[in-house]
């Protein structure tokens, strides 16, 4: 079966996440420090009237930071009752992908990038890795 | 033993009540000590000041607590003569109310403690006995005070004199014009026909003034008034509050102004009814989150004791009692400040009476409402909406009758609000119409843009400056006033708004709103390029880190650095906020300390500068990745951007356990 | 009055009118809103019309709007005494239409 996925980009690396999960997408200006919030969050941002707190994929991935740019998007997610934001680099489409191609992601990156990638796909001759998301906006957090 | 019981219930009450009226009454001699500086008069902040220590001293003398009720009076005296002097306290009673305060503060906490309370300071009564309070600066001309003798014509003068003769009492009411009074029909032309149901006018005069919160407008009306109507009574008139009515004295020996006693304020209408100040609501539920948090502290403990394996089941029982007391405590106080959205709405039938031309334009107005409840703050800050909303539906959408007639419909054209309450807390109210509806293709058209469907046509329509006149005619639109629409809607209440239309059919409008909102007083200042809010509310003091005496006192190498300030011959400790947060470069631009207490001692923050005092809607940060110690949540102080707001106590409790992190 | 000045300024075009029915509301109007230009009728009741211009001229944000007085009573001294007081036009009345259109003509260019 296939499902409607939103793509994007942080560092080299395209991702996707499932549309289902995503409220919207805004442009990225600035967002508000909070001190003493994890390293991940780039801050709070205030979107249509709610302060959300925007997750920073590039300090997630453990990549150096880059200076900002008109391409950075934040994509909304809401997962269950939580809503955050994830800065990402771009992104520009939505895409269908066919769910039976999914693979589990090796077995090294697994460890290596704390579950944040659940599956990879090649479609259309591109390598998506597909994110997970409340592992992302840190369930783990919440459950410490 | 029941009697001891009794009084201590009591005793819980006049330090809750105390302990706030010392907060407010510290807060305004800092505001007058900075208007000091600055030249400025802070007749108002007297006036509350005045009301705040007669309060106290009403207080301390039923609970029999002496030193407190002469420390009070004695301070009250100074500021009395300086209220009727025109409101002008110097700078040395000012530092000796500093000191009353801070010594009524001490002997409070004694009562809390169960402590002896010690006797009223002798000099420090004595000082105030004999300092100028400011008074003589002022003398009262041999006629009427607030500058009404230049004012007025010989015959008005004559009018005063007559009055007076007859034993009448004259007031000064000022009328504080503004947009959002205006959109309520509450101006010049509506107030002066209600106050002079009261009273006789004897004159209106406009009176220019620096724009301000208490003056948005940067006008303000006085009114001379000879009635025989009360303090409350004129107030409601002018749609104010009783300190906006004052009293006159005639000539200077024959009476002292009579001031509004406090029980005035809350004016019994009707039997069953109190009316209530919100602010006094708004601090009943600041102290009922301190008991929460002492709530939640207490369940830590009782955690941790079952942890160590004793029997904690008759402590959890009372603990979940207490919980649920809370809650229904909580829900209590809503229900206090909520009021009927039936009557919030009673200005826009007004309205539209206002607005119809009988013959060419007919408009029916249909609330159905039930018995829906709204926080008074998001009533007040919502109707300006509501207004915006049905004016634009019948200057715009509503056709005239000979349109309409043309159409098929009904003559009058109909206007419908209802409303339900929604999930989460909120409030849905819908307004439609039956009129022409919006022709997105024609927006579109205009703009030069697609607009795929009625979202898209919505946030074209409430783009600031989209709404010029033309368009509002051409298109048969909405542009007028839709941008404030949304702010109000989205920005201030933190709701949503949205649009359906049908072309030649009609538009419903949905506002959704959250059914309550915690608004607080707030100062705003930057520390190492970030701006913060903190709660006036929990600041004691603001001081000039140059105007000071200041050491370093000794750290171990890893932890925050403390400096020691000396205030009125007492050492604070202070340190830099911006390295508690870890903002980044040490604070070496600093100018200014906030002064807080923490466990019963003055604790001192730097801060960079300080950018102003707003009234501000606080949102709740629900993820929990947006929180942190001491961030107690987040305002817009209108750049679209969320500003924190902190709890500088909390932070406070972070200091001991703060270790530099070594890169 | 009101609807005479509407009907002579209709050519000019997109125009949006609000009428003050005294020298208080006036005051209050132009305090709480923005406005392109005054038309000021000098005889009102409670506030005089010279009190108006002054209160407008004493406003920071008022200080450069433009005001056209429209009296009966046309003569030099009456003129000079509502020029001083910072009015931007004078017109006695009866005017012709043709008038006031060309007085706000110049006055809502000048601005």
């Amino acid at each position: 079966m296939s499902s409607l996925h939103v793509t994007f980009r942080v560092g080299t690396a395209e991702y996707a996440i499932n549309a289902s999960d995503v409220l919207h997408l805004e442009s990225f200006t600035e967002a508000t420090h909070v001190p003493g919030a994890p390293a991940f969050v780039a801050g709070l941002v205030q979107v249509r009237g709610k302060l959300v707190p925007v997750v920073d994929l590039r300090t997630r991935f453990g990549l150096a930071p880059i200076e900002r740019s008109l391409d950075n998007r934040v994509i909304v997610v809401k997962i269950g009752t939580r809503v955050a934001g994830l800065l990402v680099d771009s992104s520009r489409e939505v895409v269908k992908l066919d769910e039976s191609t999914f693979e589990p992601p090796p077995e090294l990156l697994d460890s290596q990038a704390s579950g944040y990638v659940k599956a990879v796909t090649t479609q259309a001759k591109r390598l998506l890795l597909v994110v997970d998301v409340p592992r992302l906006i840190g369930e783990e957090v919440l459950h410490a | 033993m029941a009697e001891t019981v009794d009084l201590r219930e009591f005793v819980g009450g006049f330090i809750a009540e105390s302990d706030q009226i010392v907060a407010s009454a510290t807060a305004g001699l800092l505001e007058i000590e900075q208007a000091n500086v600055r030249g400025e008069l802070r007749a108002k902040t007297v006036r509350d000041l005045f009301r705040a220590l007669h309060t106290l001293k009403g207080l301390a003398g039923m609970m029999g607590i002496q030193p407190i009720v002469e420390l009070a009076h004695a301070f009250e005296n100074v500021v009395r003569a300086a209220d009727q002097a025109g409101g002008r306290l110097t700078a040395r009673a000012v530092e000796l109310g500093l000191m009353t305060v801070r010594a009524i503060a001490e002997r409070v906490r004694a009562v809390a403690d169960n402590k002896p309370v010690a006797a009223a300071p002798e000099a420090l009564i004595d000082e105030l006995a004999r300092v100028d309070s400011g008074a003589s600066t002022t003398t009262a001309a041999s006629g009427i005070s607030t500058g009404w003798d230049r004012r007025l014509s010989a015959s008005e003068r004559q009018q005063v004199a007559v009055a007076v003769d007859a034993g009448r009492t004259l007031y000064t009411l000022t009328f504080t014009p503004s947009e959002q009074g205006a959109a309520r029909g509450l101006s010049i032309a509506t107030v002066r026909p209600a106050v002079a149901k009261l009273g006789e006018i004897i004159k209106v005069a406009p009176r220019a003034v620096p724009q301000s919160a208490e003056a948005p407008a940067g006008l303000l009306f006085d009114l001379l008034v000879i009635s025989d109507a009360t303090v409350a009574q004129l107030a409601e008139a002018i749609a104010s509050t009783p300190d906006h009515v004052e009293p006159l004295v005639v000539s200077a020996a024959a009476q002292l102004p009579v001031l509004p006693a406090a029980d005035e304020e809350v004016a019994p209408i009707g039997r069953s009814f109190v009316r209530v100040e919100l602010a006094r609501l708004d601090d009943l539920q600041e102290q009922l989150s301190a008991l929460v948090v002492s709530r939640f502290r207490l369940e830590r403990h009782i955690a941790k004791l079952a942890e160590s394996g004793a029997d904690v089941r008759a402590l959890r029982e009372i603990a979940d009692v207490q919980g649920r007391q809370l809650r229904d405590l909580r829900r209590g106080i809503l229900r206090a400040r909520m009021v009927r959205v039936a009557e919030v709405l009673e200005p826009l039938s007004l309205l539209v009476r206002s607005l119809v031309k009988p013959g060419v334009k007919e408009v029916k107005l249909d609330i159905d409402v039930h018995d829906s409840e709204l926080d008074k703050a998001v009533a007040d800050r919502l109707l300006p909406a509501l207004v915006h909303l049905v004016r634009n539906a019948i200057d715009h959408a509503i056709e005239p009758i000979v349109e309409r007639e043309r159409a098929g419909k009904p003559r009058a054209g109909k206007i419908r609000i209802a409303c339900f309450e929604g999930a989460g807390n909120q409030l849905e109210l819908s307004i439609s119409d039956d009129g022409r509806g919006v022709d997105r293709h024609a927006i579109a058209r205009r703009v030069g843009k697609p607009l795929e469907d009625d979202t898209a046509l919505l946030d074209q329509l409430t783009t600031s400056g989209f709404s010029t006149r033309a368009t509002a005619t051409e298109t048969s639109g909405r542009g007028l006033g839709m941008d404030i629409v949304k702010r109000i809607t989205v920005r201030d209440l933190g709701g949503e708004l949205s649009m359906i239309t049908d072309v030649g059919a009609g538009t419903t409008f949905t506002l959704k709103v959250p059914l309550t909102i915690a608004i607080i007083d707030v100062f705003s200042f930057e520390c190492a390029k970030h701006s913060f809010v903190v709660p006036v509310a929990t600041i004691e003091e603001i001081f000039d880190l140059a105007e000071c005496k200041r050491v370093e006192g000794p750290s171990e190498r890893d932890r925050l650095p403390i400096t020691l300030c000396e205030r009125r011959g007492r050492p604070v400790p202070v340190v830099s906020l911006g390295t508690l947060l870890r903002l980044g470069q040490p604070a070496s631009n600093a100018t200014k300390a906030l002064v807080v207490r923490r466990n019963g001692e003055p604790l001192g923050f730097t801060v960079d500068r300080m950018l102003g005092r707003h009234e501000v809607v606080v949102r709740p940060i629900e993820d929990v990745l947006g929180r942190g110690p001491g961030v107690a949540g987040a305002t817009d102080l209108g750049d679209g951007k969320p500003t924190l707001l902190l709890d500088l106590v909390e932070l406070g409790g972070g200091i001991t356990s703060w270790r530099e992190v070594l890169s | 009055m009101r609807d005479m000045v509407a009907a002579c300024l209709r050519p000019i075009g997109e125009l949006s009118f609000e009428f003050a029915g005294s020298g208080l509301e006036a005051i209050e109007r132009l305090a709480l809103s923005n406005y392109e230009l005054v038309v000021l009728d000098l005889n009102m009741p409670d506030v005089g019309g010279i009190e108006v211009i002054e209160f407008i001229r004493s406003q920071d944000k008022l200080r450069t709007l433009p005001i056209l007085v429209v009296t009966t009573r046309g003569d030099d001294a009456s003129r000079t005494r509502v020029l001083e007081a910072g009015a931007s036009g004078f017109l006695a009345k009866p005017f012709q239409p043709e008038q006031i259109l060309a007085e706000v003509r110049g006055l809502l260019s000048n601005a």
